[in-house]
């Protein structure tokens, strides 16, 4: 795709994800993509850029200053419309799906906005898978470290070695149907209490 | 039954957070999960593509969403509505000392913003007023604003302003006023950036504010929501409730703001006595989705010329709003 021409506006409230969606629509060849922060004046931003296609996540409380842009009001030159062609549900669905909305100054042809909207879908779900790994790493390092905390307080409290103390934490776990993590947070809660 | 339902953290979500804190839901069956959303637009799309399956929401927008003036195709209907009145036009300090308008009745303070508004267009710098988005009462009431003090409302411009950045950009003058609903003109005032110049009520009387506005395809939830979001409402209406309304309004899960100024603008509240013209209202007087509220509202959109063909409007919103289904549970609340 040669998008060189083209100028795209990204607004996020996460720089993290404008960030990423910069660098997908640039190695896409897209001219220029300015991120644009958002923020109180976005207006004034917008109007001096002068994008060909603004896009912008569900979550900006910013999407109701382009609403004015959709040709209601007289005050922007260049009337910009909802992005997606409203006969195109799936498109549409998918994209809020994604967390996106997008809107397109009047002229810009279909198929040329589509790659835009679908790189855009692309790498905010991938933003998003990203972000649950990350949590789920997160929450499990979390559980690690209570677990080795709990093991810890049985063996000084029991006399038991590190195997001993895991094998416990792990029957118990087993005859409550619970997770070993959720007996070690007991364990150390308890601790922390008593200690 | 489960429901997703939006809305919009300002005062005039009450009936339906207060259906859902107060059992009126619960006690029609329904579990109501309540989602404070970014922007009008974000709800509107997610009403229409079926993410929500009913919302608190500007009356305009919501028949504008129908109408296809507004985001996706969506199938939307307005069994009841939610709320009256509870807007208004507040200006920076600076932009009233200039005016300095006679009284504060509203047609001396619209002929004093007219002669400010004139005088600026003509030195190429005009004033810039915020509303709140395009659909919405707000811009209307600017719009009569302008016109009680015999200004053409081309004079100034008009721009949208998230209501959560109204007080930024009144203090850093983006804006030299906005017009917005309950609390932000008075979070506004008691930041010290901005002076409440004229009630909503004052420019368009008992004017539908928010509806309440349900996917068609909930079919047999319609009613007892209706039922359950009616009698909220009531009980919002009550001022023997209005201490309980404020603090469950001003919790974080809600509005998030300093419960003396929600109380302010409440109905009965501080607000009411120190203006002229009633406020925000929430009662059973109000709540038939009435058709003559959804002409008025097609009446705006035509004068600000938002509808320019008006063939088949008049049948489209007779399927939009439903006094039919309000009046169907109204005598059983």
């Amino acid at each position: 795709m040669t998008e060189t021409s083209l100028t795209v506006a990204v607004i996020d409230p996460s720089r993290a994800r404008a960030a990423i969606l910069e660098e997908g629509l640039r190695a896409a060849g897209v001219g220029r993509v300015v991120v644009i922060p958002d923020t109180a004046d976005l207006l004034e931003r917008v109007t001096a850029l002068k994008p060909d296609v603004v896009v912008i996540h569900l979550e900006s409380p910013s999407r109701d200053i382009l609403e004015q842009m959709s040709g209601v009001s007289r005050q922007v030159e260049r009337p910009v419309a909802m992005f997606v062609d409203r006969s195109d549900t799936t498109m549409m669905q998918a994209a809020v799906d994604a967390g996106i909305s997008a809107y397109v100054v009047d002229g810009l042809r279909a198929e040329r906005i589509k790659s835009i909207l679908d790189i855009a879908i692309l790498r905010f779900n991938a933003f998003a898978r990203l972000q649950r790994e990350l949590s789920e790493a997160r929450g499990e390092l979390a559980d690690r470290k209570l677990i080795e905390r709990a093991k810890g307080i049985l063996m000084s409290m029991k006399g038991l070695t590190e195997d001993e103390a895991y094998k416990q934490l792990r029957r118990k776990a087993m005859n409550e149907k619970r997770k070993i993590a959720d007996i070690a947070r007991a364990i150390v809660t308890t601790a922390d209490l008593l200690g | 039954m489960r429901l997703q339902l939006g809305y919009i953290p300002l005062c005039d979500a009450a009936p339906l957070i207060a259906a859902h804190e107060l059992g009126f839901a619960r006690a029609e069956g329904l579990d109501l999960d309540l989602r404070a959303e970014p922007s009008w637009a974000t709800l509107r799309d997610r009403l229409a593509l079926g993410h929500l399956d009913g919302a608190h929401m500007l009356a305009p927008l919501a028949l504008a969403s129908r109408l296809s003036l507004s985001g996706p195709p969506s199938d939307l209907i307005v069994p009841m509505q939610l709320s009256i009145n509870g807007n208004a036009i507040t200006l920076s300090r600076s932009l009233w000392d200039v005016m300095a308008p006679e009284s504060e009745a509203p047609l001396d303070v619209a002929r004093a913003f007219a002669r400010v508004a004139e005088a600026r267009r003509a030195s190429g710098r005009p004033l810039t007023l915020g509303t709140v988005h395009p659909f919405s009462c707000h811009s209307y009431q600017l719009r009569l604003f302008a016109e009680a003090g015999g200004l053409d409302p081309a004079a100034f411009r008009l721009v949208v302003v998230p209501p959560q950045y109204s007080v930024e950009t009144l203090a850093r003058g983006l804006v030299d006023g906005f017009c917005a609903g309950s609390p932000w003109n008075d979070v506004a005032a008691a930041a010290g950036h901005g002076r409440i110049a004229v009630l909503g009520s004052a420019l368009a009387p008992d004017a539908p504010e928010k509806v309440l506005a349900v996917s068609e395809r909930l079919d047999g939830a319609i009613l007892p929501l209706v039922r359950a979001v009616a009698r909220a409402g009531r009980w919002c209406a009550d001022p023997e409730n209005r201490a309980e309304l404020t603090h469950r309004l001003a919790h974080r899960t809600y509005l998030d703001l300093d419960a003396a100024i929600i109380e302010r603008a409440l109905p009965g509240g501080a607000a009411e006595q120190t203006l002229i013209g009633a406020q925000l209202g929430f009662g059973a007087e109000i709540q038939e989705p009435r058709l003559a509220y959804a002409q008025w509202v097609i009446a705006q959109m035509r004068a600000t010329r938002q509808i320019v063909d008006p063939t088949g409007l008049e049948a489209a919103v007779s399927t939009i709003y439903r006094p039919d289904l309000y009046r169907a549970v109204a005598g059983e609340i």
